[in-house]
């Protein structure tokens, strides 16, 4: 009998500190913030919904922001938002009619503006922020600094005379192959570097590595002193120790990208605004409003835009005239 | 001609055969073995390294959880594999049930904290339990109903139950709080588990009956106590059904049945009580440990776009609501075919050709299961289930009808959930007919010499025995499927997901939140910290499932 006692006890002992661990593992749980807000539904806050968001993945961090901060104020109300490019966004989601909004970091074409149209989609353009396209070298590339828009044309032009060395471009530089890093077709980068740099009458060079992901062109270029790619200038912030970005000579003298130099319209060609697209009948209802109506206001904060993403805020015109934009579609969705 | 090199040739004569091939065969072998492994290991390194950061911590933090834990516990581990083997299994089981069962019962937490509201669970689980009390209570009566008449009672009962029983639950004036709805629900499972198992291993109603009351009053009281401890009243009774009476369940078992093991049960005691003496002493001469970035903020925040504040949670608790589904669709339809392939179907081409087919299956790409989710659900389902499709409707100028329409919108948990269930279906189909197969035939025909039915065969004979065959293959199989992310991205999974309240919220999950964190953000702390985190956190709740498959496959194979 003593030792079945003596086993009570350990056993005792032992479901103690199981459930003291138990607790300790779980105890997380208890704390979660989402837990007390879909409870306390209603009380103060009348907004609650979702909103879907497709696009431009060069928007997404600054979508994300604005989500985050909105998600803060309107706890109930819930938005996802998918990282697809800017034309794989309208096509893929936003015209099907899937997505309430769709990022765009090029103005959308008139082929996706019929597209839309089939499925009785209204996209309403705002700009929210502008950013400076860079074009970006290997750290150790000591031989170039800065590129005129002609010899950037002449790397990224596709045709039969293609450019596969540096010295193809300029004699001084040296007899090695050029490796080009940049976005896909479905991304809205691609599509104003075709407009901007190459021009709408040639074709943009498509021999080259692809990706969807920011962080693999900069991981490309930071592999090779021969590289060179172009891509969004927040992620290029991110990375500013890994890269050295190309200052952009457009016959004014070279100009290093940088948030003031694309404010101040001296970074040109380069220099574009990024948009979303809400659709317009979904702006009827309350919650995406308030989500457009708030973007808008926070496109002006330097806190989000510049110092937590990268691009350059909206200045009070730009926003006045969103806002103008916005209110209309809205009364415009309300009234249909 | 001589050679030394073993073969044909050296085999005529007899002493000069070589085993320099042999060796350098065998080693090569070792070779082929290890280097998954170690390749395998070096990575999980790599990677734990980045998540956990272990050289942050102070010096002191390592000696004191030295002393207080790891030495401790290699000791009495060491003595106890000195002694006897089996009291080390059996302390490593006293110590992994409860170990995983916290881990399912976090997973399964999330649910009842997020999604399922615990007062409506507990109305449709009163609508369950009421129909089906009246069903064993019919099949145990003495009246003599025909099958038909029998099935017909039931399905009324059943729809009446479901009309009726939560209207009147959700509307009664007084209804339980949360925690009582857990622990009602939890406990009366918990304790008809426990009345089985301990009457099978006790002999005798009595014994089973006082086990069944004992867990129904500890789940009873775990919700008040959780709520004093800081658990919360929801997640205790379900920690306490999952992860406390199981072990409670073995420990007492070990106790009555294998006095000779019973030492096993101070691994877990010392491992126990090392960590929070560890922990005690950490705290009162201020040690700081690693600062890792896998911490509880890390499971139970939100997404968000700075590494800082990043977390895992809606992932987490998507990743359980597509299993949830995942297991629903699959389990059913994946045995059902397996049974039907072993037991019923004729050995015919066709059948050839299926079984082929399913072999197939297996192996194609994960991406082609997203694309055909994606194809059919999405685009040809997203609008709703067509009840009266258009083709049907139009020419006699009446509206088309569709219904669930939001169930299978672009990236919905439900269509996720089928996309992976397609996945795994012919794993589980496979896995599921080689333990049906498994079954001697012996025991069959001894079956039908009693003069049971192919059906009775099935239930009494096949299917227990099968059991935990079918289950170990559809628990590697929803492993597999926690992983995938590919058919994920082709269903238009989000980039950011908010925690998903319902099976029409747009799909988050652990895996593709790891490939959005690797893609989409650019800093290096995100590369670098929050992805390797996030590779921890999936990989322990792929262990925990893979180690309820090896635990089950050890127990048949000790049985069969």
């Amino acid at each position: 009998m003593s030792g079945k006692s003596s086993n009570g006890v350990s056993r005792r002992k032992f479901i103690v500190g199981a459930g003291a661990s138990g607790a300790i593992a779980i105890a997380g749980c208890t704390k979660n913030p989402a837990a007390s807000g879909s409870e306390g539904s209603g009380d103060d806050d009348a907004l609650s919904g979702s909103i879907s968001i497709s696009g431009s993945s060069t928007v997404f961090p600054l979508a994300q922001a604005m989500q985050e901060k909105f998600v803060e104020e309107h706890e109930n109300v819930s938005i996802d938002i998918k990282s697809t490019g800017s034309g794989g966004g309208f096509a893929n989601h936003f015209c099907p009619g899937t997505t309430e909004f769709n990022n765009a970091s090029r103005p959308i074409k008139k082929e996706e503006i019929s597209a839309c149209k089939k499925n009785n989609v209204v996209p309403v353009e705002l700009k929210v922020a502008t950013d400076a396209l860079t074009v970006v070298v290997n750290k150790n590339n000591d031989f170039v600094d800065c590129m005129t828009v002609d010899q950037l044309k002449q790397i990224w032009q596709g045709g039969n005379d293609k450019v596969t060395k540096w010295s193809d471009v300029n004699s001084e530089w040296p007899d090695e192959k050029i490796i080009l890093y940049g976005p896909t077709e479905a991304s809205g980068t691609l599509d104003y570097f075709h407009e901007a740099i190459v021009g709408e009458d040639n074709e943009h060079r498509m021999d080259h590595q692809a990706s969807e992901t920011d962080r693999n062109i900069i991981g490309g270029v930071e592999e090779s002193k021969y590289a060179l790619g172009y891509l969004g200038f927040a992620y290029y912030s991110e990375a500013k120790n890994k890269v050295k970005a190309l200052g952009v000579d457009n016959g004014n003298g070279c100009v290093k990208p940088s948030l003031e130099t694309a404010k101040s319209g001296k970074y040109k060609p380069l220099s574009r605004p990024l948009f979303t697209y809400p659709k317009q009948s979904a702006l009827s209802e309350d919650h995406v409003a308030e989500f457009a109506k708030f973007w808008i206001e926070n496109a002006t904060s330097k806190e989000i835009v510049a110092n937590s993403v990268g691009y350059v805020p909206l200045d009070e015109a730009e926003k006045k005239e969103q806002m103008n934009t916005l209110e209309t579609a809205i009364e415009k969705a309300n009234g249909n | 001609m001589a050679t030394d090199t073993g073969g044909y040739e050296s085999t005529k004569q007899f002493s000069r055969v070589s085993r320099t091939t042999g060796t350098i065969f065998k080693y090569a072998l070792l070779a082929a073995t290890l280097f998954g492994i170690v390749a395998l290991g070096v990575l999980l390194l790599y990677v734990a390294n980045d998540a956990i950061q272990p050289l942050t911590a102070d010096p002191g933090w390592y000696l004191v959880f030295f002393t207080t834990f790891v030495l401790p516990t290699v000791a009495v581990a060491w003595y106890l594999n000195r002694t006897d083997e089996r009291s080390l299994s059996t302390g490593v089981t006293a110590l992994g049930v409860p170990l995983v069962g916290t881990i399912f019962a976090a997973g399964i937490s999330t649910v009842f904290i997020d999604v399922v509201y615990p007062l409506m669970w507990f109305a449709y689980f009163a609508a369950f339990a009421v129909p089906v009390v009246f069903a064993v209570g019919l099949s145990r009566s003495d009246f003599d109903i025909p099958f038909l008449g029998w099935l017909g009672i039931i399905i009324l009962t059943f729809a009446a139950s479901f009309a009726l029983v939560p209207y009147g639950i959700l509307r009664l004036l007084y209804v339980p709080t949360n925690g009582m709805s857990m622990a009602l629900t939890f406990g009366s499972v918990a304790a008809l588990a426990a009345r089985s198992y301990v009457g099978k291993r006790w002999d005798g109603k009595r014994t089973g009956d006082i086990a069944a009351g004992i867990v129904l009053l500890v789940t009873m009281l775990s919700p008040f106590v959780g709520a004093i401890v800081g658990i919360g009243a929801v997640p205790a009774p379900i920690l306490t059904t999952i992860a406390l009476v199981p072990v409670g369940l073995y420990v007492a078992s070990t106790m009555a049945h294998r006095p000779e093991y019973v030492i096993g049960l101070a691994l877990p005691v010392i491992v126990v009580v090392g960590v929070l003496l560890g922990a005690f002493l950490v705290d009162v001469f201020s040690f700081a440990g690693p600062h890792s970035w896998l911490d509880w903020a890390f499971v139970t925040g939100d997404s968000s776009g700075e590494a800082a504040n990043a977390g895992l949670y809606p992932a987490i608790v998507g990743s359980v609501l597509l299993m949830f589904v995942v297991a629903l669709v699959s389990f059913p339809v994946g045995i059902g075919a397996a049974v039907y392939l072993e037991e019923y179907a004729p050995d015919n081409k066709l059948t050839r050709i299926i079984t082929i087919n399913v072999s197939n299956l297996a192996g194609v790409p994960s991406v082609v299961y997203g694309l055909l989710a994606a194809g059919v659900f999405v685009t040809y389902l997203g609008p709703g289930i067509p009840v009266l499709p258009p083709a049907i409707a139009n020419p006699f100028g009446l509206s088309p009808i569709y219904v669930a329409g939001n169930l299978f919108g672009s990236g919905t948990i439900i269509v996720g959930g089928l996309a992976l269930s397609l996945l795994i279906l012919p794993i589980i189909i496979i896995s599921s007919q080689e333990a049906v197969r498994g079954v001697p035939d012996d025991m069959r025909q001894a079956s039908y010499g009693m003069g049971a039915t192919k059906w009775q065969t099935v239930k009494n004979v096949v299917l227990p025995r099968a059991f935990p065959g079918i289950l170990t293959g559809t628990i590697l199989g929803l492993g597999r499927a926690v992983g995938e992310t590919a058919p994920l991205i082709m269903i238009g999974a989000a980039a950011i997901a908010p925690v998903p309240r319902t099976f029409e919220s747009v799909v988050a999950a652990m895996p593709m939140q790891i490939y959005v964190w690797a893609g989409d953000f650019a800093t290096d702390e995100f590369f670098n910290r929050v992805v390797p985190a996030g590779v921890i956190v999936l990989l322990i709740a792929m262990l925990a499932m893979n180690s309820v498959a090896i635990a089950l496959r050890n127990r048949f194979q000790r049985e069969g």
